[in-house]
C-alpha cells in the first residue's frame, strides 16, 4: 500500500478485535481508524475499559493469538500490514521501528540486572552487529538523552536503586536506544506524582522533537492530553466516538460522551459548582500551631510516626523513616479539609495515625478534647464508631468472603446500632439508597460491583455508623473521572446533611480545588503549608506548593 | 404484605448470592478436572468401605430367619466405633440431602455429636463380646433351623482365620484349594489365613481416620499460633517461629517410635503425635497470610469499625487466608496416612486391627514372595496418597487466578 507510506507513519482502518472470554466474545475494539502522521503525537482518551489498551496492542500484535482475533480491519505501519505480517518481522518491527512503554515503571524492568545491561540487550538484540563498546556507548547516551543524572555512574545501578520517575525514564530510554519510528506509550505517568510526570512529559517532548519520532500516547487524563498531542481520538466501549485535532476536541467537543467526559474533569467541576451553588460563607479562623479553638473536632500536636530502620544481627534501630514528623493540626467541625503531597510524603500514614490504626511515635491526638494515643484497645473501640475511614482501592477495600449485609451490619451491631437486626438492615438499606445504589444490593457479594459501586460501599459502610468524621484516603484516584465527579458531588451532599468533617486525602489538586475548604500540603513527612483552599491554590507561598501546582496538567489553555 | 413480600424477594436474593459465593466458584472451578474427579471417587469409595465395612464384610448373616424369628446378628456383634461411624454418616446424609437450611459449621457440629452419641449408645446398650468365634457362624448348629440369610458380599470377617478349616495360610487369590473348601477370597488370604479382601476393606477406615484426625489436629494448632504470630507480628511472631523451629527439628518418624515403645500400640497415640509434630507446616502458611492480610484495607476497616479482636480474625481474616491451608491439609492427609502405613510396615503399628502397612510388613517378612499380599494393599496406599494429591493440587489451582482456566488437573 504505497499511499499509506507517504504522509502518515501509522494508518489504522476499521481495525477490529475481538476477545474471547469463557465461550463469550467482547468486541474490544469495535471500528476504529485513525492516522498518525511522521512526527506527530496522537493521543487515545477514554475511560477504564474503553479499549485504548488493547488497540495499541492490536497495532504492534502483542495479543495472544488464542484469544484475539481480528475479524475485520488493517493496521498499516510503513507499508506493511502489522495483522498479517509473519511473526518472524513482527519482531524485527517490534523494538527498533515501534518501540512501547508501559504504566507500571515498578515492574517492566528486569530486577535482577543492571539497567545498562536490559538498554545493551535490545540494543544487540535489534542490531546484531554492533560491538559492545559501541552498545555501551550508545546506552549511556540513551540514559543520558532522558536526563538521568550521572548516567555513566548509574550504568550499573539495578531498578530497585531508581526511583519511580527515573525507572520510567530508563524504560523510555530503553525504547528510544534503538530509534524507533513510533513510540506507543500506554498511560506513561498513571503511577507518577504530578511533579515527576510533568518532568517526564516535557522530556517527551523534548525527545520528540530532537529524534522526529511519532507517539501513540494513551491517558485517561484530559490535562495530559492538553499538553502533549497534536490530535485526538476519544474512544467509549471499543468505538472511537470522535478524532480530531487537541484544540478542536477539547475547546468544541462534538459527541455527547466527549462533552460528559470534559465536564466530569474536577477542574472544569469547579467552575460548574461555583457558579450553581457558591459556597456558603463559613467562617474561617487564623490558625496556627499555638491557636488551637474549641469549634475544632480533630486535634494533632507535634504528633510523630517513624519507623525505625533496624540493621546488624542484634537488630539495632540505626535510623527512622519519619514518615510523619512533628505536624501540629486542627480540623474543623464541618469542614472538608484536603491533605495534599506526593507519594511518600507521609499523607496516608498521618490520616491513619489521626483515626489510630497507627501507632504514633511521640505527640498527641485529639478529638473532642479526648486524648486518643493513650487509650486502651477496649476504650478505643467505643470510639471508633465516631470516627471512620474510606480506602483508595476498590479490589481490596471490601472483604471478598463476606455479603455486603453482613459488611455493613456487623459494626452496627457491635455498637449497639440499631435494636434488631431487621432494624439494622433497615438502616443498611437506607444508606446504601443515599449512595445511590439499591437495597437488594445488600445480598450481593463484592465481586459483582464495579470499582465505583464499591467505593460507595465502602463509604456506606463507614457511614453507617454515624461517625463525625471519615478519612478519606485517595478514594477518588482508581477511578475514572465520570465516576469521580458523582462520588465528590456525594461527598459535598453528604456534608452538608450531616454536618460531616472530612480529611480528604489525595494527590489531584483539581479534587482538592472543586472539594476543600481548606488545604494542608505535606512534604517529606512535615507540613509546609496550610490554609483556606482558594488561597494555597491561589498564592501559594511554599515553594513545594507552588512546584505542585505549576506541574498540574490542566486544560485551561484550551477553555480560555 | 408487602414487608413479607420484600423479605421473600430478599431471601430469593440471598440464596442467589450464595450460589455465587467465592467457595462456591472455587468449588466449581476445582471440580471441573478428570484429575480430581477420579480422587474425590477413589475417596468416595473407601469412604462407603470404611462406613460400611461390618456389611460389606463380616462371617455372620446381615439379617436371617431362624425359626420364624428375624434376627440381625451383624448389628449383635457391631461395636461402639462402628456405630459411631455409621451414626456420623447417616446424619451427614441427611444434612446433605434435606433442604434444611444449616451452615456448615453447625453442620459439622451435628455430625461430631451425632456420631459420638452413637457410639456411646452403641457402647451401653449392645454388648459385642470381646472375642468372637467366627467359625461358629458356618457351623451346623449354628444354621440349624435357619430358613433363609442374607450374607454380606465378602462373608469372612478381618478376623476370621477360617479355624474351621484348619491352617490353611497363605493362598493366592481364587486358588484351587479354596475352591475345593466352597472359599472365594478374591484377593487371596495371608498368613494366618484371613481374607485378604476383608482385611483391605476395615483396613481403610484406619487409613481414612488416621489421615483426618491427625491433619485436623495439626491444622487447629497451626491456625492459632500462625494466626496469632500473623496478625500481631513482633514478639508474638519471634516466639512462634521459634517454637515453629522447634517442632520442625522433631523427627516425626522417631518420635512415633519412642512413643510406641513406651506407651504401646495405640492408633489414638499415634494420631495425637502425628498432628502435635505437623501443625508446623500450617501455620507457617497462615502467619505469611495473615501479615499480607493485615495490611488489607478492609481488614484496616474492620479495626476501625471497633470490630473485636475474635471478629477480626475469625471472621474478616481467616476466610480469606484459609485456602492455602486447604491444600496443604490435602498433602497432610496423604502424608500421614504414609506415616501410619510406614509404622504398621516397619511392625509398629496397631496389633490385631488389620492395617494396609502391616499387610504390605507381612508380605515383605514372609520366605516366598506373594504379589498379592504386596500388590492390594501397595495399590490402595498408592492410590490414595495419589488421590489426596490430586484433590489437592486441584484446590491449588482454583485458588490461583492464574491457574484457575485450566484448573482441575486436566
Amino acid at each position: 500500500m504505497a499511499e499509506s507510506a507517504h504522509s502518515s507513519l501509522l494508518d489504522v482502518n476499521n481495525l477490529h478485535t475481538y476477545l474471547q472470554s469463557g465461550g463469550e466474545i467482547v468486541k474490544a475494539v469495535d471500528d476504529v481508524s485513525f492516522t498518525i502522521p511522521r512526527g506527530e503525537t496522537f493521543c487515545l482518551v477514554g475511560e477504564s475499559g474503553s479499549g485504548k489498551s488493547i488497540t495499541a496492542l492490536s497495532i504492534i500484535s502483542l495479543l495472544p493469538h488464542g484469544i484475539a482475533t481480528h475479524p475485520k480491519g488493517e493496521v498499516w505501519y510503513n507499508g506493511d500490514n502489522m495483522l498479517t505480517l509473519p511473526d518472524e518481522k513482527l519482531r524485527h518491527i517490534r523494538g527498533s521501528q515501534i518501540a512501547m512503554i508501559f504504566q507500571e515503571p515498578m515492574t517492566s524492568l528486569n530486577p535482577v540486572l543492571p539497567i545498562g545491561e536490559q538498554i545493551i540487550e535490545a540494543l544487540l538484540l535489534h542490531n546484531p552487529d554492533m560491538d559492545e563498546a559501541e552498545a555501551e556507548e550508545r546506552a549511556i547516551k540513551a540514559l543520558e538523552q532522558v536526563q538521568i543524572p550521572n548516567a555513566k555512574g548509574r550504568f550499573n545501578d539495578y531498578p530497585h536503586q531508581l526511583s519511580g520517575g527515573q525507572r520510567q525514564r530508563v524504560m523510555i530510554a530503553m525504547a528510544l536506544a534503538c530509534e524507533p519510528e513510533l513510540l506507543i506509550a500506554d498511560e506513561p505517568t498513571t503511577a507518577l506524582d504530578v511533579t515527576v510526570q510533568a518532568e517526564i512529559l516535557r522530556l517527551m517532548r523534548e525527545l520528540q522533537d530532537t529524534t522526529g519520532m511519532s507517539t501513540l500516547f494513551i491517558t485517561h487524563d484530559f490535562g495530559v492530553v492538553a499538553q502533549m498531542a497534536q490530535q485526538v481520538g476519544v474512544m467509549q466501549r471499543g468505538k472511537l466516538v470522535e478524532v480530531g485535532a487537541t484544540a478542536d476536541v477539547l475547546r468544541a467537543p462534538e459527541h455527547a460522551y466527549t462533552r460528559q467526559l470534559l465536564a466530569a474533569v474536577p477542574e472544569n467541576l469547579v467552575r460548574g459548582f461555583k457558579t450553581k451553588a457558591p459556597t456558603p460563607p463559613r467562617p474561617i479562623r487564623e490558625r496556627g500551631p499555638g491557636g488551637e479553638g474549641e469549634s475544632s473536632l480533630i486535634q494533632t500536636t507535634h504528633l510523630k510516626v517513624w519507623f525505625p530502620i533496624k540493621k546488624g544481627i542484634f537488630r539495632r534501630t540505626v535510623d527512622h523513616v519519619k514518615a510523619v514528623d512533628d505536624v501540629s493540626l486542627d480540623i474543623p467541625k464541618g469542614q472538608i479539609v484536603a491533605l495534599v503531597g506526593e507519594s511518600g510524603c507521609g499523607k496516608t500514614t498521618l490520616g491513619r495515625a489521626i483515626i489510630q490504626l497507627e501507632k504514633a511515635t511521640s505527640g498527641s491526638v485529639k478529638m473532642r478534647d479526648t486524648e486518643l494515643s493513650t487509650l486502651s484497645a477496649n476504650e478505643m473501640r467505643a470510639i471508633r464508631s465516631d470516627m471512620q475511614i474510606a480506602f483508595q482501592d476498590p479490589q481490596s477495600s471490601l472483604n471478598p468472603r463476606l455479603l455486603i449485609e453482613t459488611a455493613l451490619t456487623e459494626p452496627m451491631q457491635v455498637h449497639g446500632i440499631g435494636s434488631s437486626q431487621e432494624e439494622r438492615l433497615e438502616l443498611a438499606g437506607a444508606v446504601l439508597e443515599r449512595m445511590q445504589l439499591k437495597r437488594a444490593h445488600l445480598w450481593r457479594y463484592p465481586h459483582e460491583f464495579s470499582g465505583g459501586q464499591r467505593q460507595r460501599i465502602g463509604l456506606a459502610r463507614a457511614l453507617v455508623l454515624n461517625p463525625a468524621f471519615i478519612v478519606c484516603d485517595e478514594i477518588t484516584s482508581a477511578l475514572d473521572v465520570s465516576v469521580q465527579a458523582e462520588i465528590l458531588q456525594l461527598l459535598l451532599d453528604l456534608r452538608a446533611e450531616r454536618d460531616l468533617t472530612l480529611l480528604f486525602i489525595t494527590h489531584n489538586i483539581g479534587v482538592v480545588e472543586y472539594l476543600s475548604d481548606q488545604t494542608v500540603v505535606m512534604y517529606k513527612g512535615k507540613v509546609v503549608e496550610r490554609g483556606d483552599t482558594a488561597q494555597v491554590c491561589g498564592e501559594p507561598q511554599h515553594e513545594y506548593t507552588q512546584k505542585l501546582l505549576a506541574a498540574v496538567p490542566r486544560l485551561s489553555g484550551f477553555n480560555g | 404484605m408487602t414487608e413479607i413480600s420484600t423479605k421473600a424477594s430478599a431471601k430469593a436474593i440471598k440464596k442467589h448470592a450464595r450460589q455465587q459465593s467465592f467457595g462456591r466458584r472455587i468449588l466449581r472451578s476445582a471440580l471441573a478436572g478428570w484429575g480430581v474427579k477420579i480422587g474425590l471417587l477413589w475417596v468416595g469409595l473407601l469412604v462407603i468401605a470404611a462406613v460400611f465395612a461390618p456389611f460389606l464384610a463380616n462371617s455372620m448373616p446381615i439379617i436371617m430367619s431362624k425359626g420364624g424369628e428375624i434376627s440381625l446378628p451383624v448389628l449383635n456383634y457391631m461395636t461402639g466405633e462402628d456405630f459411631a461411624v455409621l451414626g456420623a454418616f447417616i446424619v451427614a446424609l441427611l444434612l446433605w440431602i434435606l433442604p434444611i437450611p444449616i451452615n456448615f459449621r453447625l453442620s459439622l457440629i451435628v455430625v461430631l455429636v451425632a456420631g459420638v452419641s452413637a457410639g456411646v449408645v452403641g457402647n451401653i446398650f449392645l454388648k459385642a463380646p470381646e472375642l468372637v468365634n467366627y467359625s461358629q457362624f458356618r457351623s451346623a448348629s449354628f444354621n440349624e433351623g435357619v430358613e433363609w440369610k442374607v450374607m454380606p458380599p465378602i462373608p469372612y470377617a478381618a478376623e476370621d482365620y477360617l479355624r474351621d478349616y484348619g491352617y490353611r495360610g497363605l493362598e493366592r487369590p481364587l486358588a484351587d484349594k479354596a475352591t475345593e473348601d466352597g472359599r472365594l477370597h478374591l484377593m487371596g488370604t495371608e498368613e494366618n489365613s484371613g481374607d485378604v479382601m476383608s482385611r483391605m476393606i476395615h483396613a481403610s477406615r484406619i487409613a481414612l481416620s488416621i489421615g483426618f484426625v491427625a491433619t485436623s489436629i495439626a491444622m487447629v494448632i497451626g491456625v492459632i499460633i500462625g494466626g496469632f504470630m500473623g496478625y500481631f507480628s513482633g514478639w508474638v511472631d519471634m516466639l512462634g517461629m521459634r517454637l515453629v523451629e522447634i517442632f520442625e527439628a522433631i523427627p516425626t518418624l522417631f518420635l512415633l517410635l519412642t512413643f510406641v515403645a513406651f506407651f504401646g500400640r495405640n492408633l489414638y497415640m499415634m494420631m495425637i503425635i502425628i498432628g502435635v509434630t505437623s501443625w508446623s507446616g500450617y501455620a507457617r502458611y497462615i502467619r505469611a497470610e495473615f501479615l499480607k492480610l493485615r495490611k488489607q484495607d478492609y481488614v484496616q476497616a474492620a479495626i476501625a469499625s471497633g470490630l473485636p479482636l475474635k471478629s477480626v480474625l475469625f471472621r474478616h481474616m481467616l476466610p480469606n487466608g484459609v485456602a492455602p491451608l486447604l491444600v496443604a491439609a490435602s498433602f497432610g492427609v496423604a502424608s500421614a496416612i504414609l506415616a501410619e502405613a510406614t509404622l504398621s510396615f516397619l511392625g509398629l503399628g496397631v496389633v490385631g486391627a488389620p492395617s494396609w502397612g502391616q499387610m504390605l510388613d507381612q508380605a515383605v517378612k514372609s520366605s516366598t514372595f506373594n504379589w498379592w499380599m504386596a500388590a492390594f494393599p501397595g495399590g490402595a496406599i498408592f492410590m490414595t496418597v495419589f488421590a489426596y494429591n490430586l484433590i489437592g493440587e486441584a484446590l491449588r489451582d482454583a485458588i490461583d487466578p492464574h491457574m484457575a482456566r485450566n484448573s482441575g488437573v486436566n
